[in-house]
């Protein structure tokens, strides 16, 4: 038996495992599609940088042998007649692609309890959520089910949940990773992330999957990203610290986790400092105007006709179909938000609304550039307001629920790459602190990380 | 309420989606409270740059224009009840009107 069939065969197991658990992160995988997996990577005959890992997908990352729901209703039964580009690339670098994951309905969430197919459970503690939308790949990480999948980001999706499952979390530069087979939910905010154990192991998958690609124009006529050169300390650094992502209520494990890190940086030789974002308190009301009013647009095309189930209306006219499959096929949080997209661009609201949320991105992506001109490297912020919260703690306030993107969002409404690290436990729940960095420069901050979780230890209690 | 059980009607009208009247109150609920959150965005200077800010390249790469067959879940064929020659058979012009 290979090498490669024995890890197909031990990640089956450890699917089997999660799911017998009550897990429910992984949506749809089998053990003859891992063996097909671990086949493959025979026949390569050379060794990739990913050599037979498994790796989760995302439900939203389309693959030809498996269904994509974006665990959705209207997608039920759906199966894509092309791969994405980051699963061509993928499996070149000799990856086995072993589970799709579960997620909130078309990455809508920021818990994943917005699932068709039931939320998922926190894998240190199941009355919790492991974050959202990405929570099934988050999940499987951290029950070391696979040591890397990919999730996506519209605004903050892996990097939260990295956050509340104690993994690493790596959003990369719009532009930087094809978007060709990651169902649409955000056009100008969606970016496919990854999640790894470890800073290295999320860095190679990013190298792996990035590079300009023909098949989306949005991504930078650039080469793959170049893994990051390891670095002994962090020397000749400058880290900024916006006062605005550290307010007066921050809980206080979070903040105890934040300055652990700030003293492991000062330790290892950087510089830190103050620095302002005046216009972070935009960035939430701002997201939630762009990202619905996109996701109303992107989810037009699931009207019944060309995907997935087809309800039929009274009347039993085309606008009936129409209107009774995406009555019953989307579920509460995504009616919410195409609901609200439509209002925020519909007449008389598009200024208020949708012009004046453009005006703050702007507002907000300018700050970021303000601050890495005055000689700023990277930032480093709490990536969450608190650690992982109970299931159905927010479910009944949409608002409550988009502020655990506080921040987050920012970052993504930039277009800048930024990642979660795991840094401490608070009361047995995981921390993590948020670097951000400016555009293009991943390997800066990866390898600026790879120092920090050298010496933050990642599951230590934090007082 | 910023939102009224009638907006919330013509809104799902727009965006095509059934939307119950049982849960109408609940959605006109819900709404208000996201777009009562959102609209502090009143608050952005009105001299701040309009342009909006896209992230990404500043100019599109288009790649070379060659057609290329696109992939199909199911061939053709399937998916009508006749299909010949690479055409989907339909009745005659007229001929409904005939029947």
């Amino acid at each position: 038996m290979s090498a490669a069939t024995d890890i197909a065969r031990e990640t089956g197991r450890r699917l089997t495992a999660a799911d017998t658990a009550g897990l429910n992160a992984a949506l749809d995988w089998s053990q003859r599609l891992l063996d097909t997996e671990a086949a493959r990577v025979d026949r390569l005959g050379v060794r990739g940088a990913l050599d037979a890992v498994p790796i989760a997908l995302k439900d939203n990352i389309v693959t030809t042998e498996q269904p994509t729901t974006c665990a959705s209703r209207i997608l039920e039964g759906y199966t894509s007649p092309f791969n994405a580009t980051v699963v061509d690339r993928l499996r070149s670098a000799g990856a086995m692609i072993a589970a799709k994951a579960n997620m909130d309905e078309f990455a809508m969430g920021s818990s994943t309890e917005h699932s068709a197919y039931g939320r998922v459970r926190h894998p240190l503690d199941h009355d919790r959520v492991p974050g959202g939308s990405s929570g099934g790949s988050a999940a499987l990480v951290a029950a070391d089910v696979v040591p890397v999948a990919l999730g996506s980001e519209t605004g903050g999706s892996v990097r939260q949940p990295a956050s509340f499952c104690g993994v690493v979390g790596v959003k990369p530069s719009y532009g930087r990773v094809s978007r060709f087979g990651l169902v649409a939910f955000g056009s100008s905010l969606d970016c496919i992330s990854v999640f790894g154990r470890t800073v290295n192991d999320a860095a190679k998958v990013l190298s792996a999957i990035s590079g300009a690609d023909p098949l989306d124009a949005t991504t930078l006529d650039r080469p793959a990203m170049p893994l990051p050169r390891p670095r002994e300390d962090l020397r000749g650094l400058r880290v900024g610290l916006p006062k605005e992502y550290f307010p007066a209520d921050l809980h206080a494990g979070v903040a105890a986790g934040l300055q652990r890190t700030r003293e492991a940086i000062l330790d290892l030789g950087a510089e830190v400092c103050d620095v302002s974002l005046p216009h972070t308190a935009f960035a939430v009301p701002t997201y939630y105007i762009v990202a619905p009013a996109e996701a109303a647009a992107n989810l037009a095309r699931f009207d019944g006709v060309r995907y997935g189930p087809r309800k039929v209306g009274p009347g039993g006219d085309v606008r009936a179909l129409y209107q009774a499959t995406r009555g019953q096929g989307f579920g509460a949080e995504v009616r919410r938000r195409i609901l609200v997209g439509t209002y925020v661009l519909s007449a008389g609201y598009y200024d208020a609304y949708y012009k004046q949320a453009q005006r703050a991105r702007a507002l907000i992506a300018e700050d970021f550039r303000r601050a890495f001109a005055t000689g700023v490297d990277l930032l480093l912020t709490p990536t969450t307001p608190t650690p992982a919260f109970r299931a159905g703690e927010k479910t009944d306030d949409p608002v409550a629920m988009y502020l655990a993107d506080i921040f987050v969002c920012a970052t993504s409404l930039a277009g800048l790459p930024a990642l979660s690290l795991p840094v401490g436990r608070s009361e047995g729940l995981p921390v993590g602190a948020q670097l951000i960095a400016p555009f293009f420069e991943e390997e800066l901050m990866l390898s600026a990380a790879a120092a920090i979780e050298r010496v933050v230890p990642a599951t230590a209690e934090v007082r | 309420m910023s939102i009224g059980r009638d907006e919330v009607r013509h809104v799902a009208r727009l965006a095509e989606l059934a939307v119950n009247e049982n849960e109408l109150d609940r959605l006109v609920e819900q709404l208000s409270r996201i777009v009562d959150y959102v609209a502090q965005l009143e608050q952005v200077p009105g001299d701040a740059a309009s342009d909006p800010f896209l992230p990404g390249p500043h100019s599109v790469a288009l790649r070379d224009d060659v057609p290329v067959p696109i992939p199909l879940r199911y061939p053709p064929a399937d998916m009508a009840p006749e299909f010949a020659e690479g055409f989907y058979l339909v009745p005659r012009l007229g001929a409904m009107g005939d029947e």
